[in-house]
């Protein structure tokens, strides 16, 4: 099998544009992506898309992909909508690279989008609850944010964590938001900041919820022979390995609440596949769409043992300057998220990071890095690896 | 009546929401606060007359150690029933997992509905479940509704316990005293003061003077009289034959308010559970009617009582004009998850009795019972097991104002935040089953993991007119 690498990527700003329509979003994401690509890209070479999208708003529930793909004059070629809630696009990418490993395509673009605020908070509520489990979870009067509220509370009571630990999260994420000029909360936060929100569901406050936003994302994903023709294959952007599992939609049903087990399984996959471990990575982007999530995430990924995801975070590892960045971008917390775009968007700041041209955030000598995408609160997961240069087997 | 074949009252049951607005609240807010009453009882905003019937016979069952089986009868008695139209016992018979082949009435339109569903009760004969509960309203800047309250009694009618000795009934035409219109809630009353103490007066000793073969009982111990406030009953002493310390023996308006049709019940439940030989039963319906009943306990023997009448949670005036609703909106407009009317059908064992399944390949319990084990990944055909209360708190969230699902936005509004659980619930031979649970937060000063819960039924939530009702969690420690 070929290998897939990642040609370009690009996306608009995430953050609240209300002059801008899902369409327009795609179409600066599309063609900042274009124009990423070293010595450029006819698109008549796309061969096939995947896009990612939750729907929110009902704009256009039925046929979004074609939607916007037509739109930016993609026309004729096959597009598929992907729907795995806040990891649509991340499984979209991994869609895409199955398309070119196989040899169906040789251009393959995945993307994302979402427009979250162009309606009344009322709305969004209906929006935003449509990734639990309906029947019992939300019929229970749970939210998205009471679900991950659940898993901290069991998170806390069994390990040492704090409420504390979780804000220290919101403020190194912030911290790095400020520097990401794409970012939808570009400002910096203090621990008493991020204490003393308000509650929204205990034990989270306003500081442990990601923003809800608009934005698009899309890369392009090339089989080398197309990559070699424009460029050495050892400067290019591989993907080493993908992992992707599903769990139980409802948390109930899961087997741990003080774990994502569907993030775990995805993560072992994707390490086997690209042939590396935690420890061989140079930066994360993680789905920190709470501030819990980061700290379960980092044990999930096999970045710390259970239960030391606090003192982790407390170590200053995963700070700009550490060893491993998790989150340079600022992540869901401070980067945006809006849902269909974010997967993508994650892998555009690894690629951004690992063609150094991250700017202010640039994580030094960044050779290899992952991304992790997690539907609703855990339902489906998806990790890339992404490495630059040409490598061995990948999988 | 010849009360010789009539089944007895067995055991007894009362439920009355834990919300109490003092009578002084009402003096601040309206300058007047309702006669006789202390302080009234306020349904919380999941609770109405069908979650309160549930309560009450559910402690009128496992009092008298029932578990459902055998009963051959139900009957519901109040003036407001949560659906105008709708038959509300089916779903209290699913709630109380009663046969399905019981026999149900139900009683409306007046408050002496309770006591003619206990009549109904004895004339079927047989093992019976007979309910009252009522939480009438009235305009909110009236006598009526300063005097309104909540509550429910339940009975259940078998072999043994207290004797039906005798019953009439009478009525006499007296229009405009209180009364309802069609499609509204409020009830109203023209207060000519001495026109409905006469009607009031004159028909309770209708029913009263028929009694005995017309030979009026007197050296009751008890009376319970119906009491739209707490100085009507009194004024009626002399006509029924009865000191006022009987009265005050079976009164529960002081403490619960005017509880309509489940007034009298809710005396009649009071007496028998401290043990009251003769009892006096006397229950009015406007327009106007009566009925009467004289109890005796047989040979000292106790009737079985579960009683949860007390009030602990006493929220400001403005809270219970928060819970009385008609101040906060409806839903908000919006779209995306939904449940239909007959998805949620289907989950009805699920919804009102936790029905749980058991996996035939590995014996782990799954809630609901369908799809693959969650264990062992078959595909299988689930045991109906039934698990057991308390459970134990795995996970838990307080939802805060704003952040609730559009679906409970009414509720919220009108009752506040409230807590989400996943609750763990042991199966009858092991396993346990994990369910996502709301827990009400009136009363409840902290709720952790690990915390032990029991589970009753509340209004989930409302979705095209249609009520849905299911399990919710109740902290083990503050249950009553």
């Amino acid at each position: 099998m070929r290998d897939a690498y990642i040609v370009g990527a690009g996306q608009s700003p995430f953050g609240a544009f209300p002059e801008e329509s899902y369409r327009s979003l795609f179409r600066t994401a599309y063609e900042r992506a274009v124009e990423s690509v070293p010595d450029g890209i006819d698109p008549d070479a796309i061969d096939e898309a995947f896009v990612g999208t939750l729907g929110v708003g009902g704009r256009q529930i039925g046929l979004s992909g074609p939607a916007v793909t037509e739109f930016v004059g993609l026309d004729g070629i096959p597009c598929t909508r992907v729907e795995n809630a806040c990891a649509a696009s991340g499984f979209a990418v991994r869609s895409a690279v199955q398309a070119v490993r196989s040899g169906m395509a040789d251009v393959a673009l995945a993307g994302g989008f979402e427009v979250m605020t162009d309606m009344s908070a009322d709305a969004v509520r209906y929006w935003l609850g449509v990734s639990g489990e309906t029947e019992w979870e939300r019929m229970a009067g749970t939210t998205f944010a009471g679900v991950y509220a659940q898993m901290a509370s069991a998170y806390l009571n069994e390990y040492d964590a704090t409420p504390e630990d979780l804000a220290r999260v919101a403020v190194k994420n912030h911290a790095n938001g400020a520097r990401n000029p794409d970012a939808h909360l570009d400002f910096e936060c203090s621990l008493d900041d991020a204490r003393d929100a308000p509650e929204v569901a205990s034990p989270l406050g306003l500081y442990d919820c990601c923003p809800v936003s608009d934005g698009a994302a899309v890369v392009l994903v090339a089989g080398e022979e197309v990559v070699e023709s424009h460029a050495p294959l050892d400067e290019a952007i591989r993907v080493a390995g993908i992992g992707a599992a599903s769990d139980r939609v409802g948390l109930p049903d899961r087997d741990s609440y003080t774990s994502i087990p569907a993030s775990a399984r995805a993560a072992d996959r994707a390490y086997e596949r690209a042939g590396v471990g935690p420890d061989d990575l140079d930066l994360a982007e993680l789905h920190d769409c709470f501030t819990v999530a980061e700290l379960i995430a980092y044990e999930d990924l096999g970045f710390c043992e259970r239960g030391e995801g606090a003192d982790l975070l407390a170590s200053g590892d995963t700070t700009l300057d550490g060893d491993l960045p998790v989150n340079p971008s600022g992540g869901l917390k401070a980067k945006g998220h809006p849902i269909g775009a974010t997967g993508t968007g994650q892998i555009i700041e690894v690629v951004k990071q690992l063609r150094g041209e991250a700017d202010d955030r640039q994580v030094p000598d960044a050779n290899r890095a992952l991304t992790h995408n997690v539907g609703g609160s855990g339902g489906a997961a998806v990790v890339h690896v992404l490495e630059r240069g040409a490598g061995g087997e990948g999988g | 009546m010849n009360g010789t074949a009539a089944p007895r009252i067995a055991s007894v049951g009362a439920y009355a929401p834990r919300l109490r607005i003092e009578a002084g609240e009402y003096r601040e807010a309206w300058g007047e606060a309702p006669r006789g009453i202390d302080r009234t009882a306020v349904p919380d905003a999941d609770e109405d007359a069908f979650t309160m019937a549930h309560e009450a016979a559910a402690r009128a069952l496992s009092a008298g150690g029932y578990d459902g089986t055998g009963v051959e009868f139900l009957a519901f008695g109040t003036t407001t029933p949560p659906m105008a139209e709708e038959e509300l016992t089916a779903r209290l018979r699913s709630t109380l997992d009663l046969p399905e082949g019981v026999a149900t009435r139900t009683h409306t339109g007046s408050t002496r509905s309770g006591v003619a569903a206990l009549a109904a009760g004895l004339d079927a004969g047989g093992r019976g479940l007979v309910v009252a509960s009522d939480c009438p309203e009235g305009a909110p800047d009236g006598d009526l509704e300063r005097a309104a309250g909540a509550g429910a009694a339940a009975f259940v009618l078998d072999d043994d316990g207290a004797t039906v000795v005798d019953r009439a009934t009478y009525t006499e035409p007296y229009p405009g005293t209180r009364f309802r219109r069609r499609g509204e809630t409020d009830v109203e009353g023209l207060g000519i003061t001495p026109y409905d103490r006469t009607a009031f007066r004159e028909t309770l000793a209708g029913a009263f003077d028929r009694l005995d073969g017309g030979e009026a009982p007197t050296d009751v111990d008890a009376a319970a009289v119906q009491a739209p406030d707490g100085d009507l009953p009194y004024r009626v002493a002399d006509a029924l034959s009865v000191d006022p310390e009987a009265i005050d023996a079976a009164e529960t308006v002081r403490d619960l308010g005017d509880t309509g049709a489940a007034s009298a019940p809710l005396g009649l439940a009071r007496a028998l559970a401290a043990d009251a030989d003769r009892i006096l039963v006397a229950a009015f319906g406007s327009g106007a009617g009566s009925s009467a009943l004289l109890i005796e306990r047989s040979g000292g023997n106790e009737v079985p009582a579960d009683l949860a009448l007390e009030g602990d949670v006493s929220p400001p005036f403005s809270d219970y004009l928060r819970r009385r609703g008609g101040i906060t909106s409806g839903p908000p407009a919006g779209g995306g998850a939904a449940v239909s009317v007959p998805t949620w059908r289907r989950t009805l064992p699920q919804r009102h009795r936790l029905v749980a399944g058991k996996c035939p390949e590995c014996g782990a319990l799954a809630f609901p019972p369908e799809g693959a084990c969650r264990d062992c990944a078959e595909l299988v055909e689930y045991e109906a097991v039934r698990p057991a209360d308390p459970g134990r708190v795995q996970a838990v969230t307080t939802i805060e104002r704003g952040g609730e699902p559009p679906e409970f936005v009414p509720q919220q509004s009108r009752g506040g935040p409230y807590a989400v659980a996943v609750v763990a619930f042991d199966g009858p031979d092991g396993g346990t089953a994990s369910v996502p649970m709301q827990v009400p937060l009136a009363g409840v000063d902290s709720l952790s993991v690990g915390d032990a819960v029991e589970t009753t039924i509340r209004r989930i939530y409302e979705d095209e007119g249609v009520i849905r009702y299911g399990r919710k969690a109740v902290p083990a420690n503050v249950r009553r």
